[in-house]
């Protein structure tokens, strides 16, 4: 069975399940299952003069920025994963992007864009590629489990980044706590209107572009897989695991800092104390929806992205809690690792179907 | 003097019992960590566990009054005690089932099963409570806790035994302390212990010396999920009395550190575990200082991180000795 077709069953039966946990949950789940599965769909209707008219452009937009998200962290999960590498550090280098790229912003002040733009995206890029070479250090020189520390300087990160823009960023008339707006010139703007999708809804699979063809095409990427494929042999071979180790992490980091930059000086456009963590979870799903082939990524982030928004969607319209995706994107993961299951499942069907046959 | 000291007696048995209090979850969820760890299978859903066994302890002695209206009182905490144990452990159940039976990465799959917990604990509260935060407005039940008589007007021993309210310590607090021992004491000395940590050792020796090693992994999961469902009650009927969203907070995960912090031993287990609680109670007494809280909450991550690069830094020099010693003994006529 090829790999797509084993995805989209895990994915069906996934969604399946999930009405089912739904129909318990409410009395409405038809209406509730249709709103998950069309809701981030703009609606046209024809105008009273003939004219089409894009409706809910909001939640396309959505669509978008989310999947755009979901692409940068899902490749700061891929990229140490080719090295063997359970990366759960995600989250915190996105909270070090987000938090850079606004401190720069806001340092900077009136700048032209020219100048302003790419330090911010450097400093995102960088803050969070330092707090993934922290991880990868931690690993290749004390062999600390890297599923802990990721995790630990998660709530670190988490803490710096409120600790500074609770404290020091702190805009005092904003009425809640958040950093100033940043200035204009900092951020990106809109390219559908009365959306936040920027241009790094393009930067996004550029940077899976070149990932590709830095795994496939330099000698770092081939270390990087060599590393993750048989250690022990890399090393007798001369290969400098460690280094590629450490790299892999560092770079993983960096695109978690763009998605921090992403979130900071293109969907926000000011960073509030109560982000929520939780978006480098996600990218795990992401990551595993693609199989662990980098250029899958954008794919396997538009549809993921799709079932968030939908999801939003039909908490807006029924009574069913936006944490059914959590149930189906649990459902998701378990059904696409277990690689025994579809075939167990499928052999099954068939023996329950020629019973039927022989019955009949 | 005396009095002084009287007093800082006191002040350090009120932390120490805070600190127990505190570590009891942890202690419970890496008990269960350093069993599955041993038989071979890092259980990263203990986190998940917590969560079920919590939501199902609480619910469960809630709704237990409107089915069983007859029964006595006592009888309430102990059935929800039941379903939090049974239900954790199904959960690392469904664990061993993906990973043993249909190939399921053991870490992915433990991954997915944290937020399927949190997900279907949360959609059933929302479900029943109309909330979506916590139980508060369901009167659930707590576990008894047990009070030394007789001791209460003993300065220091008082506080230490029976905590700093003179209530005495909830009952899980000491079925955790037994069960470390037993434990400790089952890995050491019995047939099944011996066979649990030889599967971890080396499952394809194990396997050739005739060892069931898939019932032994699955015993190995299936315990992890009763100890770690144990601290999953104690949160819900114990700590608290009542179900929050996300309520293990990274317990799970702590406790996963612990057993590696430990060396993958049970006393240096428990010692991480206790470490882990003395740091949250640092943490809730420098909140009451001018410390802001977000650096307070830094402080376990922090500890985490550092006592792990400090063990293996031990375990370096340890091991260089050891070799020079070797070298020495070999050398000399």
């Amino acid at each position: 069975m090829t790999e797509g077709a084993r995805i989209a069953l895990a994915v069906g039966a996934a969604l399946a399940l999930g009405f089912l946990v739904m129909a318990c949950v409410t009395d409405q789940p038809w209406a509730a299952f249709r709103a998950l599965v069309t809701g981030p769909l703009p609606s046209m209707e024809r105008a009273a003069d003939g004219r089409l008219v894009m409706h809910r452009l909001v939640r396309f937009g959505a669509w978008l920025q989310d999947a755009t998200t979901l692409t940068l962290v899902g490749l700061a999960i891929a990229i140490p994963f080719r090295a063997r590498q359970f990366s759960l550090g995600a989250d915190g280098q996105l909270f070090m992007g987000a938090l850079a790229a606004a401190a720069l912003s806001l340092g900077l002040g009136d700048v032209p864009a020219a100048i302003a733009l790419p330090l911010a995206f450097l400093a995102a890029a960088m803050a969070g590629a330092a707090w993934g070479l922290a991880a990868g250090l931690l690993k290749t020189r004390f062999e600390a489990n890297e599923i802990v520390t990721t995790l630990m300087l998660n709530v670190v990160a988490v803490q710096v980044y409120r600790l500074i823009v609770g404290r020091v960023l702190n805009d005092p008339t904003a009425g809640f706590i958040t950093t100033p707006p940043l200035p204009g010139a900092a951020t990106l703007g809109p390219l559908i209107a009365r959306t936040n999708v920027t241009a790094m809804v393009l930067v996004a699979p550029a940077a899976v572009a070149a990932v590709v063809f830095l795994l496939r095409r330099t000698t770092l990427g081939y270390e990087i897989d060599l590393a993750g494929a048989n250690p022990w042999f890399a090393a007798r071979a001369g290969v400098p695991v460690a280094r590629a180790t450490v790299l892999a992490f560092a770079l993983g980091g960096a695109f978690a800092g763009l998605a921090g930059f992403h979130v900071s000086n293109a969907l926000l456009k000011r960073l509030p104390v109560d982000l929520t963590p939780g978006m480098g979870l996600e990218g795990i799903v992401v990551a595993l929806l693609a199989r662990g082939r980098v250029a899958a990524l954008p794919l396997a982030a538009l549809g993921y992205a799709y079932l968030r928004v939908g999801a939003q969607a039909m908490e807006r319209a029924t009574d069913v809690p936006r944490e059914v995706v959590l149930v189906i994107q649990a459902l998701i993961i378990l059904f696409v690792v277990s690689d025994r299951l579809a075939p167990l499942a499928l052999g099954s069907l068939r023996r329950v179907w020629m019973r039927i046959g022989r019955t009949a | 003097m005396n009095l002084d000291l009287v007093a800082t007696g006191t002040a350090a048995a009120v932390v120490a019992a805070a600190t127990l209090r505190a570590a009891t979850p942890i202690l419970f969820a890496s008990l269960g960590g350093l069993i599955s760890e041993l038989a071979g299978c890092i259980n990263v859903a203990l986190e998940g566990v917590m969560l079920v066994a919590a939501f199902a302890g609480v619910i469960t002695s809630a709704y237990s009054t409107l089915w069983f209206p007859d029964a006595p009182l006592w009888l309430h905490p102990w059935l929800g005690c039941a379903a939090g144990l049974l239900a954790g452990t199904a959960l690392a159940g469904l664990l061993a089932v993906f990973h043993l039976e249909l190939g399921a990465d053991l870490i992915v799959a433990g991954i997915g099963l944290n937020i399927l917990a949190q997900g279907l604990t949360v959609l059933l509260m929302a479900h029943l409570t109309g909330d979506k935060g916590s139980t508060a407005s369901l009167a659930s039940f707590a576990l008894p806790s047990l009070r030394w008589p007789g001791i209460g007007a003993v300065p220091v021993l008082g506080v230490l035994l029976n905590g700093d309210e003179d209530t005495g310590h909830n009952v899980l607090v000491y079925v955790a302390m037994a069960a470390t021992g037993l434990i400790a004491w089952a890995l050491r000395h019995t047939v099944f212990g011996l066979r649990l940590r030889a599967t971890g050792e080396n499952a394809e020796a194990a396997l050739a010396a005739g060892l069931p090693v898939r019932r032994l992994r699955y015993a190995g999961l299936l315990l992890s999920g009763l100890l770690a469902s144990g601290g999953g009650v104690f949160l819900g009927m114990g700590y608290l009395t009542l179900f929050q969203a996300d309520m293990a907070a990274g317990r799970g995960y702590l406790a996963l550190a612990a057993v590696f912090l430990g060396g993958r031993r049970p006393l240096g287990t428990v010692v991480a575990a206790l470490v882990f609680g003395a740091a949250s109670v640092t943490a809730a007494r420098l909140g009451q200082l001018a410390v802001p809280a977000e650096v307070v909450f830094m402080i376990p991550p922090l500890v985490t991180i550092a006592a792990l690069v400090l063990v293996k830094q031990h375990q370096r020099l340890a091991t260089r000795r050891r070799a020079a010693a070797g070298r020495a003994a070999l050398l000399s006529p």
